[in-house]
């Protein structure tokens, strides 16, 4: 197989970063690891779901948690949506629920990025043959 | 809307209810465990079963361990300060 252009090259790793934003997992599903993919989904949505379980969808707060909320960004563009629904202020949460709730959701979020960004590294070494050793 | 639907629905709309006692520390576990296996998976180029495990249970054995002496350093230093 011929190898990608530059430009391709440079394109592929940027659907493979947005693939890991959209589903976690699925960036390194793109480079065809299937068991990372597979962990990194199962790991992220159950602490998601855990943090949402706890805190309620109010720990998704973009009114008054922005820090927060810019971090849970990170588990996928489907927390803008849960965003929208908790901006009323609908759903309010306070103390050790609220705290641990926005914890776990936000180190997934965190989590997820250093997966997004461990999958275009490993999508950019195999250009070059390193294949993420 | 069918029962369940309703019934998760549910779930996910009401907090639940942990009072802030030591016990509640507890809930740190499954976070760590989650960062230990996330970790790992991005660090391992070949994913085997057991050396997975193995390297995952050493690094959530590490950061437990490396926070309870940090909360140790801490209580000792506020009992220093307040007595």
């Amino acid at each position: 197989m011929a190898p990608r252009s530059r430009e391709s090259h440079i394109m592929f790793l940027i659907i493979v970063g947005l693939m890991g934003w959209f589903v976690p997992g699925a960036g390194h599903l793109a480079i065809k690891e299937k068991k990372h993919a597979i962990i990194i989904f199962v790991t992220i949505a159950l602490t998601f779901a855990t943090g949402l379980y706890i805190g309620s969808i109010g720990v998704i707060n973009p009114v008054g948690a922005k820090p927060w909320y810019v971090a849970q960004l990170m588990n996928s563009p489907a927390v803008a949506a849960i965003g929208q629904i908790t901006r009323t202020g609908d759903y309010p949460v306070y103390g050790r629920p609220n705290e641990i709730g926005q914890i776990y959701t936000s180190i997934t979020g965190l989590l997820n990025l250093l997966c997004i960004v461990n999958a275009v590294y490993w999508a950019h070494l195999r250009r070059n043959g390193a294949a993420g050793e | 809307m069918s029962m369940i639907t309703a019934f998760i629905m549910a779930t996910f709309t009401t907090p639940e209810n942990i009072s802030v006692n030591p016990k509640s520390m507890l809930w740190l576990l499954p976070l760590v465990a989650a960062i230990s296996i996330v970790y790992k998976t991005t660090k391992l180029p070949k994913i085997r079963f057991v050396h997975f495990v193995k390297e995952s249970v050493v690094l959530f054995g590490s950061i437990v361990i490396f926070m309870a002496i940090t909360a140790l350093v801490l209580v000792a230093f506020a009992w220093l300060v307040t007595e």
